[in-house]
């Protein structure tokens, strides 16, 4: 079966297309870091994007979050196409990164944190510290279990790397995004913590709310993505639904790229 | 609290006003629930306090207030060993430290709040000239003590804003622009008004406005304790506040999240302004002459007072309640000295030394919060 057919197969399956990027190119100088990536991602669809170190995953995450504008390619946002791409229109749409230098500001609370920019207020500006607080606390336990925070009212100066990263994806699924992007989410945090990620992200799907997932963890993408998209330099080079992939095919196209994936169908896996 | 517990299903997560004390305890067959994050609010008042206590040294001030508090304790011990030798808690010392604290903790809430946005002020000291002049100036032109103060209050916050625009705008560092900016006000000064000092005779409602004899203190004190006041809802408790720690801490972050860092400097420049000229009148009625060179060095007192009061230098760190109290003890420290008799060229040293060793604690719990 062709990558193309099960998209195609995929679209026929899920709701409305949030996001669509075609014919996405991206260069730094002489450097092709995407060439010609294009793909769909639907209302409350988990994607996985995977890819070894230098396929463009980053440039991609950046790409969608507005951060780095292409040099050729189309971005539609439910079937609109957006034509002035930055990182505040794309938030105002309703899409959420979270960056894996994870942007919190230390010397702060918590709580402040996650209403960063949308703090609760009265009429005078004053902060409603008491329920933003209590708010932290429900999101910090629903969302991410995570051992060691004490309070919401802890500076974030004074967490892990993992807690820290657990603080953002908080602060991205409280406010209702449409789509997540998360890069390397699980990378910092320890297994109970990304199975309770995992599984919230499982729950918001419920929701409709989409994710892409972007990791190294191949097992953790394969638990709960609905899709994956494999890049190998700067190239799609799979995109298919995980009831017609595996575990050992996504390894093959991941480590050695279309030459391992041809190679895994021909039935001679790894070599 | 059993009844309580009881209600709780599994998962769901109650308000955090009603948490329980000990939310492990098993009743009557409901297995023990989790212990949770919303159990974390400060339910009893010492649990309140310790909250209380944690983010005052969060925010660097907790170990300044001790140093404080017990330097007071210190004072009086001393006091009530030898009244004479060392009049400490005597009315005439009060009204000294109480006319000469708040003018440099309003100057040094000024300066701490632009430092936490990640910025500096060099020009304060001159501006701080420059305001006192047009006080002095308007009012003894035969204006009213309100338009006096109002020019203050605009020649303070145009003289700020001025340096915002030229550190946002032109993107020019702003140790080197109000480096220039401290010369050019201090050479403006001079041509504004000659070199010999302004004079002014406060009318007696004036001086019970801003410096009113009130027994033990002056009103300087009241007026500190109002923009104390102010400014800490606003840095603490305000969404600009908020804004202010975000830029100076991470920048990066802020505008991640759509804040505009330039937009919040110019504000944290603006309540310099203000700061300055209010610092700057609550002089020149106590004095009723301003000499042209009266703010010189000024910018950095009230620097050091921030940093004493454990306001970070790198930005996204510090406190109103600091900066006070940073203030409040370099000048009392000074006090001690001259109460205990030493010369006046000792004063610096120690002021000195206390700046250092602040210094030196801020580092070290900075090197505790990472």
């Amino acid at each position: 079966m062709s990558p193309t057919a099960t998209a195609e197969a995929t679209e026929a399956a899920t709701g409305e297309v949030l996001l669509e990027l075609s014919g996405i190119t991206k260069r730094y100088g002489a450097n092709t870091v995407l060439s010609d990536v294009g793909f769909r991602i639907h209302q409350g669809e988990v994607v996985g994007l995977l890819g070894d170190n230098g396929a463009g995953k980053s440039t991609l995450v950046k790409t969608m979050s507005g951060v780095v504008l292409a040099e050729e390619g189309d971005y539609l946002w439910r079937g609109e196409k957006l034509t002035t791409l930055n990182r505040q229109e794309t938030e105002r749409r309703g899409v959420e990164t979270i960056f894996q230098d994870s942007a919190l500001v230390p010397s702060m609370t918590i709580t402040r944190n996650i209403f960063m920019g949308r703090e609760l207020t009265n009429a005078l500006g004053l902060l409603k510290l008491k329920q933003m607080d209590e708010i932290a606390a429900q999101i910090l336990d629903s969302v991410v279990t995570i051992e060691g925070i004490k309070s919401p009212r802890q500076l974030v100066g004074s967490l892990s790397g993992g807690q820290q990263q657990a603080v953002a994806i908080a602060r991205a699924v409280h406010f209702k995004r449409s789509l997540l992007i998360l890069d390397e989410p699980t990378s910092a945090l320890a297994v109970r913590a990304t199975e309770a990620l995992l599984n919230y992200l499982l729950q918001l799907k419920q929701e409709g709310v989409s994710s892409v997932l972007v990791t190294h963890n191949l097992h953790h993408a394969f638990q709960i993505c609905d899709r994956h998209i494999v890049m190998n330099h700067g190239r799609k080079i799979l995109d298919v639904r995980r009831a017609d992939t595996s575990v050992e095919e996504l390894t093959a196209a991941v480590v050695e790229g279309p030459e391992g994936l041809r190679r895994f169908r021909e039935g001679k896996p790894l070599a | 609290m059993s009844e309580r517990s009881g209600q709780v299903t599994a998962g769901s997560v109650p308000a955090a006003g009603g948490a329980v004390a000990d939310p492990d305890a098993t009743t009557e067959g409901v297995p023990a629930r989790k212990r949770t994050l919303a159990d974390s609010a400060p339910v009893s008042t010492s649990d309140r306090l310790a909250e209380r206590l944690r983010q005052i040294r969060g925010r660097g001030a907790l170990e300044i207030g001790l140093v404080f508090v017990l330097v007071q304790l210190g004072c009086i011990i001393y006091y009530l060993v030898d009244p004479a030798g060392f009049p400490y808690l005597e009315k005439s010392n009060f009204n000294v430290l109480s006319q000469s604290i708040p003018v440099l903790a309003i100057l040094a809430i000024g300066a701490g709040i632009l430092i936490i946005a990640g910025e500096f002020d060099l020009s304060l000291g001159a501006n701080f000239t420059f305001c006192a002049l047009v006080f002095t100036r308007w009012y003894s032109d035969g204006s009213s003590a309100w338009t006096a103060t109002g020019m203050a209050v605009l020649t303070g916050v145009a003289i700020a804003l001025l340096n915002a625009l030229l550190v946002t705008k032109a993107k020019i560092p702003s140790f080197i622009v109000t480096l220039g900016m401290m010369l050019f006000w201090e050479g403006a000064a001079l041509f504004y008004n000659g070199t010999t000092a302004a004079l002014m005779i406060p009318s007696d409602t004036v001086k019970q406005v801003f410096t009113a004899d009130l027994g033990f203190f002056r009103g300087q004190a009241l007026w500190m304790l109002g923009v104390g006041v102010v400014f800490w809802l606003l840095v603490h408790r305000h969404r600009l506040g908020n804004h202010i720690f975000a830029v100076g801490g991470n920048p990066a972050a802020a505008r991640a999240i759509s804040i505009n860092p330039d937009r919040v400097k110019i504000i944290a420049f603006g309540i310099l302004g203000v700061c300055v000229a209010l610092a700057a009148v609550l002089t020149a009625v106590r004095t009723g002459s301003v000499q042209p060179g009266t703010g010189r060095g000024m910018e950095l007192k009230a620097i050091a007072a921030a940093v004493v009061g454990g306001v970070a230098l790198s930005g996204g760190r510090g406190s109103v309640l600091g900066m006070v109290l940073g203030a409040a003890l370099i000048l009392t420290v000074q006090d001690i000295l001259l109460l205990g008799g030493a010369p006046g060229f000792y004063l610096d040293l120690f002021v000195g030394l206390i700046i250092v060793a602040a210094a030196f604690f801020n580092r070290l719990i900075e090197g505790k919060a990472k």
